[in-house]
């Protein structure tokens, strides 16, 4: 690989989480740099200041205060800036119809959020690698939808 | 008087990299830290030009025999999965052999040092991505389908479909429709 | 039966009268011509006897000329002469009598010519006898030839009137003969019809009596029938009403006034008294209504309250209908009726349904903002706990490393029945879109849920072709997850499952168990199984929420999961049921309704 690190954002309210997320990436021997934001607002000030630096991958909760997971999907699908962005959800169960609809908003990818440290990492390794695929093989960004 | 700078290098080199990226006049696109990705495969002489400018600032493009030989991997393995029925009738791994001259030992060993991945994840990746468009672009059934991708079933590319992407077939069709019902509804 | 129709048709009695008229006035007309036959009858025969008279007077009068003449021929004395110088104008004015009595017989008329002729002559005669005797001599030849020719025309004379009187006793004869036969059948003729008539007459009769019986009957049978509608009318809290629109005056039935919570009959019953009871909200309504009902037809019901002069106040419902009467005048003939006990009890049943609603909502959000909630700690709990086995195992002794494995699995059992829950609150939200669907492809994407599953089992799934239908694709394609994933958990440890799915459209009929008021038809979707199966006794029991046949040691469960598969079939207006044999299998039956609209 070419790059030097991975640029990773996540957006979650909940402490624990953001911890166990930084923790998982730490212990992946990806390279990666790893951004965390408190709610959906300190997420869009940071994307939409013009001189911020735009992730590959976006993890965001949907359950936040002041700006929910959903609201900022909308966003960010809105501005062409944000285009390349591989968005995903990390959050705990919702039902199957919640799952399908934010996939049908823009969303690439859905994480169940695991009960288990182990299962964290895999997922968070497994999206990364495929992002990569898609990242490096020219595939379609459109037809990029994971569920894990 | 002694004053004391602080370089960015990093920022040095892609400012640098960017002005040698538009005098060469190709459409281009900055992927990460050191990597530069073109719309268009460059000519000869167009890379040999670029590569002269840059190592004039000490940027060299790294390129290794092991890089070109994955793409070529790479390359094989895509022409394959396109290829129309009936035409490939050896196992992938043959067919990689023969057709890079390498053993299939040493091809799998080298891909996933290079890429992170086996040789047998990237070809269901691709396989998946090719049944992907042709879910959405044609009016193929998923037999059809499944057929053309050389899979013994329907359910055998149904499983292997959602071992690889989390959601079916039918749910990946509904979503794709859903998004374009909605992108004419804001359009 | 046309017959009988006409008899009791009216028609019957107006025309039996008007036989009757006519065959009175048909009488009374041949009544009227006899007599008047019989009067010109006899006032001929009174004119024959006067003929008769007359020329008998004619005869005589010249007889006693005759006798006058022959008494001065002997006498010579002129008393004798008299009764013959006054016979000239006796005779004349009888002949003048006659020719008027006979002008009518032209044949008595030449006779009475002749008659006359030879009068004339017989008197002449006498004036001619007379002048010879005049000179006293009989014996001479002239007096004595006069004397004989006076003779002659006396006898002619006599041998006319004779005739005269013969041919009128004749007409008389013939007269009377046809009167004979003009009157021989007229009396029966006329008793013929008289009869008729009183048979008509007693026919009628008849039938106006047996009218006004059955008049009768039906009055009295009005009479009870009005006793009972205004006790029916009482009993159903009704009222009726008659708005005789272009005299503008209203009819009230006595229970009308009831309603209103006045005496009968006791108030005017105009639109403005009526209007007085009528809740003032709805005043502007009903007037517009009124007015609408006199535009059209048929109207729908129309609803609204009235005050009582107690001040309470009831819920009437009212309908109008515009007749036109056999007077041709338009009328609004309608009814009323008091709903203060239904509407009373509807609001009741309303205000528990809302409440029940709430509760149910309560509930729901209940159990899904604790099973939502509770995933996040519980999550924690696990994830801090995977981290503890992982990093910090070596550190704990023996006796903490069984603590933790024990957390571990309380913490994942804890994990399975939160998720099942949670499953089964969203299966409760009501606000689920039904779509047609293949059910083939839910069946094909359940399987793909638990393939991982189907495959460590190696199990085989059977299916027939399902149908299509309207359903809410999620939950049918957990429904058969969940079904499919049971029969594999309960499957025998030593056989390879075999799941057989088979399909029908039944007739609701031919099960006891469907509703046929709901749908005429049924998709039947069976799942059979070669599990553990159960004892039939359980059948009904393991679809009940936490419900479980065996121990959590054996067989790992919530007892949720068909649970959610009641809830979803009964979403779906459909039935499942379940038959078991121990170590032979289960079947689990899955009714749809099929909507044939």
């Amino acid at each position: 690989m070419n790059t030097d690190y991975i640029h990773i954002i996540l957006a979650d309210d909940d402490e624990d989480d953001r911890l166990f997320f930084t923790d998982a990436f730490d212990e992946l021997k990806i390279n990666t740099k790893v951004q965390t934001y408190n709610d959906g607002v300190e997420l869009m000030d940071y994307l939409n200041a013009p001189d911020s630096v735009l992730p590959q991958v976006l993890f965001l909760d949907l359950n936040m205060p002041r700006k929910s997971g959903m609201e900022c999907l909308e966003e960010i699908k809105a501005d062409t800036r944000f285009k390349d962005i591989a968005i995903a959800i990390y959050s705990t169960s919702a039902s199957e119809e919640d799952i399908e609809n934010t996939f049908v908003q823009g969303a690439n990818i859905y994480i169940k959020k695991p009960s288990d440290f182990k299962k964290l990492k895999k997922a968070l390794s497994q999206v990364v690698t495929i992002n990569w695929q898609y990242h490096t093989n020219g595939l379609n960004k459109d037809n990029f939808l994971l569920r894990l | 008087m002694n004053i004391f700078v602080k370089f960015d290098f990093n920022a040095v080199c892609e400012q640098i990299l960017r002005e040698k990226l538009e005098q060469l006049g190709v459409p281009y696109s900055i992927v990460g830290f050191g990597e530069v990705s073109f719309s268009k495969k460059l000519s000869d002489e167009k890379r040999n030009e670029f590569e002269v400018a840059l190592a004039a600032y000490g940027i060299e493009i790294v390129e290794d025999q092991k890089s070109i030989l994955v793409q070529k991997i790479k390359d094989a393995i895509i022409e394959m999965i396109s290829a129309d029925e009936g035409e490939i009738n050896v196992k992938s791994s043959v067919y990689l052999a023969d057709k890079l001259e390498h053993s299939y030992g040493y091809l799998s060993n080298l891909f996933s040092e290079v890429t992170y991945t086996s040789i047998e994840n990237f070809i269901i990746i691709q396989k998946i991505e090719y049944a992907k468009r042709l879910i959405i672009k044609s009016d193929m059934t998923l037999t059809e389908i499944a057929f053309k991708l050389s899979y013994s079933s329907v359910a055998h590319l149904s499983t292997q479909f959602k071992n690889t992407t989390g959601i079916t077939p039918s749910a990946f069709q509904r979503i794709i429709e859903k998004r374009r019902a909605l992108s004419d509804l804001n359009n | 039966m046309p017959l009988k129709s006409l008899y009791n048709s009216n028609v019957f009695l107006k025309s039996v009268f008007a036989i009757c008229l006519f065959l009175i006035l048909f009488i009374t007309g041949v009544s009227y011509k006899q007599i008047q036959d019989l009067s010109f009858s006899s006032s001929q025969v009174v004119q024959t006897y006067k003929v008769n008279v007359e020329l008998e007077q004619i005869i005589s009068y010249l007889k006693d000329a005759e006798t006058g003449q022959r008494g001065f021929i002997i006498t010579n004395d002129s008393v004798y002469l008299e009764p013959y110088l006054a016979s000239r104008e006796k005779i004349n004015n009888s002949l003048a009598t006659l020719k008027e009595l006979t002008k009518q017989s032209d044949k008595q008329q030449e006779n009475l010519k002749n008659l006359n002729v030879s009068i004339e002559e017989r008197l002449e005669n006498f004036a001619a006898t007379y002048a010879s005797y005049v000179k006293r001599d009989m014996d001479t030849p002239e007096f004595k030839g006069l004397f004989l020719a006076g003779k002659t025309t006396m006898d002619s004379i006599r041998s006319q009137v004779s005739n005269m009187i013969v041919l009128e006793g004749q007409k008389l004869e013939n007269r009377r003969d046809t009167y004979k036969d003009d009157v021989r059948f007229t009396p029966i003729f006329l008793f013929v019809l008289v009869l008729l008539t009183l048979v008509l007459l007693v026919i009628s009769y008849a039938k106006i009596q047996s009218d006004v019986k059955k008049l009768k009957r039906a009055n009295a049978k009005l009479e009870v029938f009005k006793e009972s509608t205004n006790k029916s009318e009482i009993i159903a809290k009704h009222g009726n009403w008659i708005w005789h629109i272009e005299d503008d005056y209203f009819e009230y039935s006595d229970n009308m006034f009831r309603l209103l919570g006045e005496e009968p009959q006791s108030f005017e019953s105009t639109i403005e008294n009526f209007m007085q009871f009528v809740h003032p909200d709805d005043l502007e309504k009903l007037s517009a209504q009124v007015e609408q009902m006199m535009v059209d037809e048929d109207l729908p019901f129309i609803n609204y309250r009235i005050i009582r002069k107690s001040g309470e106040m009831r819920y009437f419902k009212a309908r109008g209908q515009k007749v036109s009467g056999t007077d041709f005048k338009k009328k609004l003939i309608g009814t009323t009726h008091d709903i203060t006990d239904e509407v009373e009890n509807l609001l009741k049943l309303e205000e528990r349904n809302f409440e029940l609603e709430r509760n149910n909502e309560e509930l729901s959000a209940f159990n899904h903002v604790a099973s939502h909630d509770l995933q996040e700690p519980l999550r924690k709990i696990q994830t801090f706990l995977s981290r503890l086995e992982d990093k910090e195992k070596n550190n704990l002794s023996d006796s903490g490393k069984q603590y933790v494995e024990r957390i571990v699995s309380a913490a994942t059992r804890m994990r399975l029945l939160i998720d099942d829950l949670l499953q089964f609150s969203r299966t409760n939200k009501s606000d689920q879109i039904f779509e047609a669907s293949n059910l083939n492809h839910l069946l094909e994407e359940a399987k793909l849920d638990i393939s991982e599953k189907i495959e460590a089992k190696k199990a085989i799934i059977n299916a027939e072709v399902l149908p299509e239908g309207c359903v809410i694709p999620f939950q049918i394609q957990q429904l058969f997850t969940n079904i499919l994933g049971n029969a594999l958990k309960y499957a025998k440890e030593d056989v390879a499952p075999i799941i057989d799915v088979s399909y029908a459209k039944i007739k609701a009929k031919d099960d006891t168990r469907l509703d046929s008021q709901k749908a005429d038809y049924y998709h039947r979707v069976v799942f059979k199984d070669n599990g553990i199966g159960f004892e039939q006794e359980y059948a009904e029991k393991i679809f009940e929420l936490f419900n479980r046949l065996h121990n959590r040691e054996s067989y790992s469960g919530t007892g949720i999961g068909l649970a959610i598969c009641k809830k979803i079939v009964e979403n779906h207006k459909g039935y499942i049921f379940a038959s078991g044999m121990p170590n032979e299998g289960a079947v689990f039956s899955i009714f749809f309704p099929i909507d044939e609209k």
